[in-house]
């Protein structure tokens, strides 16, 4: 069964007088494990894409089976405990809390699960996600006192707390210079490799979504082509390996 | 709610990012709280100023004295005969209150009942005995008598004479005063002997001696009397009455006239009945209406225990029981149950009349300083000052007050509506701060209401922060009313509890709309909200 189903997806935003037809019929599977990098330039629709990928909108018609549930009718609250249970959200802009410790922003997802956790268990489950993307050894460390990098890792850390089984990446790397691109492409590669973690990746980069094991290329609201791809390895020359905490 | 406390540190640091707004939306809710504060204790003030004005005037207070100056009997009567009735006719002249304690002395030394009235216009049986003067110290035992019955089974076998003016009578005990410290409603019984006495100080260059009111009285006394203020030393404690110790209480002008004016007399010694009493302690008035007299009752006068009175001279009759209730509004209750009791205890059956007499001092009202409109109130109603006649009272005391709680409840309205709108304008400009926060957590999996509660969580703690600002404000408020004008105020724990919750009550409402704006707020336009 396969994560993630669209079956003929559309969606419609009016703007106005005008129609906007952001997607326009959009059919695709993805299976657990595999790291699928979708590209388009912007305006193609892969913004709105990942909206829907995400449980944040519903599209206008069409069904979206996420675990083989359909979740294309749910209601708002229905939406938000999926997206917390099950979708972690890598952000461009890191999206950190500011004047909060990195294990403090790692544990706000669990903040609103029900039922919820012991304080303890929170905060035992917070360390060990930030010890899976190594930095366990900066959890009071607050957003500004962290490098870029680190805070895409915090953030990264944040989407694993609740074990998901999806995690979307919106642009991660687009504010980071290569140099850190590579150490978070790595991060998300590792997790896939060691955690079997499905990974949906949105980018208009090509160099970043040859990082995936499958690239989708989207345009005008319809998959333009998608194939698979022998992922590209996170290890460039002029970049010093970044330590992995022991992860299994 | 184990993550309520993160919502209450977030709520938190929410205020501190906007400092001043959050301090100008909680002066607001200060303000009204406090005047609610202020306005309750007012309104409370004036029930508390009406019943202490009451309790003052005596309201509460019920005298039982010996005797029944009502009953008329046959002056041809034979005492052993008529047992259990009163007896004797009743002189005017046997009111005068010296006369009676002098007819119960010389009853013993002339020991014989029949002399009793005879002799008691005879100044020079005083404290004479049979056994003549010993060391200059009389010893005055009329109980020691066999012939006399003391065991008082009824009223005529008793010494005295149940009709002998008030309070001359020896009918009352102190295991009657004590019967009634039982019943409920009663809050002090206080036993009382009263005579006339000459006390002595013997110490150069004092050496004066002054004729004055013998008051036997109990530890309690002070508490009926809530005109009076101890100028030196203390009153009569428990422990005295209790070992009957030889300690005495001067009144004012007593004090005055033997030690000198402003001299405190605490630790000397005067002497009654030729024995030595320590002085401890000196009462005067603390209301300037009433002030320290010779002549008067209260403060030319010495208070020594009962017990001492009993020990000395082994008299254990009373001559009267002050007895007040918890309430005004009992005072007729109680004074039927007091009759009730001591009517059952001396064995009066009811073709009998009582030989005792139960007076409630509601008369006393008139010349305290109540409002001609209130005195005439509960004089009207002096033969039972009961609920009916407190609830109109305080109608009445009600009614003038007002005028002036509604413009204090009105301004506390006011102020708690402004302080709710400025909660309402905080929390608007939170919810646009923190739009892109919001977004965020609402990909996380917040719900629309985690969200609404956070903001209504912010609201409430600027709310109840401001009442407890609030209480204080209004604290000091009725303080200063009550201190420049003489206002009565009383804030009680219960309405400032009450208006700290009135206060989260406002936030809550005023922070429901910008609450729902926050949960309404779609995930993706506010994530991508600069």
């Amino acid at each position: 069964m396969p994560v993630i189903s669209l079956e003929a997806i559309t969606k419609v935003y009016k703007l106005g007088d005008n129609q906007v037809d952001a997607l326009r019929g959009v059919s695709l599977d993805i299976d657990a494990g595999e790291f699928v990098s979708i590209v388009g330039p912007s305006g193609s629709g892969k913004s709105t894409m990942m909206h829907i990928l995400g449980c944040l909108d519903r599209p206008t018609d069409g069904h979206y089976l996420l675990n083989g549930k359909d979740v294309s009718a749910l209601s708002r609250d229905a939406l938000a405990e999926i997206r917390n249970r099950q979708i972690g959200f890598v952000f461009q802009g890191f999206n950190l809390l500011p004047r909060t410790t990195a294990l403090e922003n790692v544990e706000v997802p669990l903040l609103y699960s029900r039922p919820i956790l012991p304080a303890a268990e929170r905060r035992a489950r917070a360390m060990a996600a930030l010890e899976m993307v190594g930095l366990g050894n900066r959890a009071d460390h607050h957003p500004n006192q962290l490098s870029g990098g680190q805070q895409q890792r915090v953030a990264i850390a944040r989407a694993l707390v609740n074990q998901p089984s999806l995690i979307l990446a919106d642009e991660p790397t687009g504010n980071l210079d290569t140099k850190t691109s590579i150490d978070v492409m790595r991060t998300l590669q590792e997790l896939r490799e060691k955690q079997g973690i499905t990974i949906v990746l949105i980018t208009h980069e090509a160099d970043i979504a040859a990082y995936g094991t499958r690239i989708i290329a989207v345009r005008d609201g319809l998959i333009l082509s998608d194939k698979a791809n022998a992922p590209r390895p996170a290890l460039e020359d002029e970049v010093a390996p970044v330590p992995m905490a022991a992860v299994n | 709610m184990r993550s309520f406390r993160q919502f209450l540190l977030l709520a938190f640091q929410a205020l501190l990012r906007n400092r001043t707004q959050a301090a100008l939306a909680m002066l607001g809710m200060t303000a009204g709280v406090g005047a609610l504060v202020t306005s309750l204790a007012l309104g409370r003030g004036a029930q508390d100023a009406l019943d202490e004005q009451l309790r003052a005037a005596g309201a509460n207070l019920i005298v039982v004295t010996a005797g029944n100056y009502a009953v008329k009997t046959d002056t041809s009567v034979d005492p052993e005969a008529n047992i259990g009735h009163s007896l004797g006719a009743l002189e005017p002249r046997w009111e005068h209150p010296a006369g009676a304690p002098r007819a119960m002395r010389a009853a013993f030394s002339g020991r014989l009942n029949s002399q009793v009235r005879d002799a008691g216009f005879s100044d020079a049986v005083l404290r004479v005995d049979e056994s003549g003067l010993e060391d200059g110290f009389v010893s005055v035992h009329f109980e020691d008598d066999p012939m006399a019955v003391h065991d008082h089974p009824t009223a005529a076998q008793r010494l005295g004479d149940s009709s002998a003016g008030l309070g001359s009578a020896a009918t009352l005990t102190r295991a009657d005063a004590k019967a009634i410290a039982a019943i409920d409603g009663v809050r002090f019984v206080v036993s009382g002997v009263h005579e006339n006495e000459r006390i002595f100080v013997q110490e150069t260059p004092l050496h004066r001696q002054w004729f004055t009111r013998m008051h036997g009285t109990e530890a309690d006394l002070p508490q009926i009397r809530n005109g009076w203020t101890m100028v030196y030393g203390h009153f009569l404690t428990k422990a005295d009455v209790d070992q009957g110790t030889q300690v005495a209480v001067l009144g004012r002008v007593v004090a005055d006239h033997m030690f000198g004016k402003g001299v405190n007399p605490v630790g000397q010694t005067i002497l009654l009945w030729h024995q030595p009493f320590k002085v401890i302690g000196v009462v005067g008035s603390r209301s300037w209406a009433d002030q320290p007299a010779p002549g008067d009752d209260q403060f030319d006068a010495f208070y020594v225990p009962v017990s001492t009175i009993d020990n000395l001279l082994n008299l254990s009759k009373l001559n009267n029981i002050a007895v007040t209730t918890t309430s005004v509004g009992d005072t007729t209750k109680v004074a039927k149950a007091i009759t009730d009791l001591l009517r059952q205890r001396h064995k009066i059956t009811q073709a009998m009349p009582d030989d005792f007499t139960v007076t409630s001092v509601a008369q006393q009202v008139l010349g305290k300083g109540l409002s001609p409109a209130l005195a005439r109130m509960v004089t009207g109603n002096m033969a039972s000052v009961d609920n009916m006649t407190v609830a109109s009272l305080s109608a009445s005391l009600k009614r003038t007050n007002r005028t002036m709680l509604a413009l204090l409840g009105g301004v506390a309205i006011v102020s708690l509506l402004v302080g709710g709108i400025g909660v309402m304008n905080l929390l608007l400009l939170s919810v646009t701060q923190r739009t892109r926060e919001v977004g965020l957590r609402m990909a996380l999996g917040a719900r629309q209401g985690d969200i609404a509660v956070q903001f209504v969580l912010e609201a409430v703690l600027l709310s109840v922060i401001g009442g407890l600002l609030g209480i204080a404000l209004g604290v000091a408020a009725s303080g200063s009313l009550q201190k420049f004008f003489q206002w009565s105020a009383v804030v009680s724990p219960l309405s400032a509890a009450m208006a700290v919750a009135v206060a989260a009550l406002i936030g809550t409402v005023f922070s429901v709309y910008p609450a729902q704006r926050a949960a309404r707020l779609d995930p993706i336009e506010a994530l991508r909200h600069e």
